[in-house]
């Protein structure tokens, strides 16, 4: 498996800090113009909606990015054995309402017990919430939109992700965006026409937790995912 | 009243700018990606078109090149309204203007009222 290299993490951050500033002026954008459509229509409650949900996941943007920097500049991140079905469910939770005005049914698929995974709590959850919203809104355009947040055993560990029917998504093109990020304003261009910065922070915050984020398979769905190892302390008992 | 071909990915934005451009007296035809937007061009001609240049699995400037190669399509004034800033390396006002576009606004920087009175001076029936 391939460590994250931490040395190299200060060359990514104004990488990282261009890709999240892309991302983040589409959802400012739809704050200030349904703002100016609240004030013209005298503010109706779907817009006042759309309006708080638009500032959230701007928020949600920087407060993921800001964790992911505090994570990579610790020299040695401890670790703790978290449920990954809780961190799953959590970020479930999290993504509902953007699912819901994006008409995306969310679903959960644990398949089974897993034991404790060796992880950052807060920084498993924004890494899933972040994969989670990249996807919802790659998808917004489909006619019936399903975002799957799973987790299944291999024989590297536990997988951990969020998965989708959603086209043009490969490891090839995860690639090619991880390389072209921050530089390209659409660094994965066969799968979002957005920045993507919410793969590449899930990216540095998986890197940081000493794990890596690839394109993986479930059931027949396709999405990024992580292996995490079991916690051996948990596991022994 | 004009028929606005309006070429936007982002649905939340889209509704938006089609709520706006409708109030403001316009019929507005949304499409979410290039080849969906060349079907509509096969069956009706617009008045105006406003258009993103980031659109899934297409180039703006791919669909603009294809539109500007119809003999129906080359009049068609287009307002490229994008995220894409006009200091971008090699994509300036030069650029616009080769490939036809009659207007450039930058979406951050553009309001609904802004985008509104483009549209309306673009496509308001010319003097005889």
């Amino acid at each position: 498996m391939p460590t994250f290299d931490r040395t190299s993490a200060s060359v990514g951050d104004n990488r990282l800090l261009q890709a999240m500033a892309e991302e983040l002026k589409l959802p400012l954008l739809q704050i200030a113009r349904q703002a100016e459509l609240s004030a013209q229509e005298r503010a109706d409650p779907e817009a006042l909606k759309a309006i708080e949900l638009s500032a959230t996941q701007a928020l949600w943007f920087v407060d993921s990015y800001l964790l992911s920097q505090q994570l990579l500049q610790q020299a040695s991140l401890e670790l703790e054995p978290v449920a990954v079905s809780a961190a799953l469910q959590e970020a479930a939770h999290v993504l509902d309402s953007l699912a819901k005005q994006h008409n995306c049914s969310l679903e959960l698929q644990l398949s089974g017990r897993f034991a404790p995974v060796m992880a950052h709590r807060l920084g498993l959850q924004t890494a899933l919430i972040g994969l989670g919203s990249t996807l919802i809104n790659a998808m917004q355009n489909e006619a019936e939109p399903k975002l799957v947040l799973a987790a299944h055993r291999s024989r590297g560990g536990i997988v951990a992700g969020i998965f989708s029917q959603t086209e043009g998504l490969s490891q090839a093109v995860y690639q090619r965006g991880r390389a072209l990020y921050g530089e390209a304003r659409q660094p994965m261009q066969e799968f979002s026409t957005q920045a993507g910065a919410g793969v590449f922070v899930a990216d540095a915050l998986f890197g940081s937790m000493d794990s890596h984020l690839r394109v993986a398979k479930h059931q027949s769905l396709t999405g990024l995912a992580a292996t995490l190892q079991p916690s051996r302390q948990l596991t022994l008992i | 009243m004009a028929t606005i071909l309006l070429l936007e990915p982002d649905k939340q934005l889209a509704s938006s700018y089609k709520r706006a451009l409708t109030t403001a007296g316009h019929e507005v035809h949304w499409q979410n990606d290039a080849q969906a937007a060349l079907s509509v061009l096969d069956e009706h001609t617009p008045d105006a078109i406003v258009l993103e240049l980031h659109l899934p699995n297409h180039n703006g400037v791919e669909f603009l090149y294809e539109i500007r190669s119809y003999p129906d399509c080359d009049h068609i004034p287009i307002i490229l309204h994008t995220m894409v800033p006009a200091e971008h390396p090699g994509l300036g006002h030069a650029y616009w203007h080769q490939l036809g576009i009659n207007e450039y606004l930058y979406k951050p920087q553009t309001s609904l009222k802004q985008l509104i009175q483009r549209v309306n001076n673009l496509t308001a029936p010319q003097p005889a």
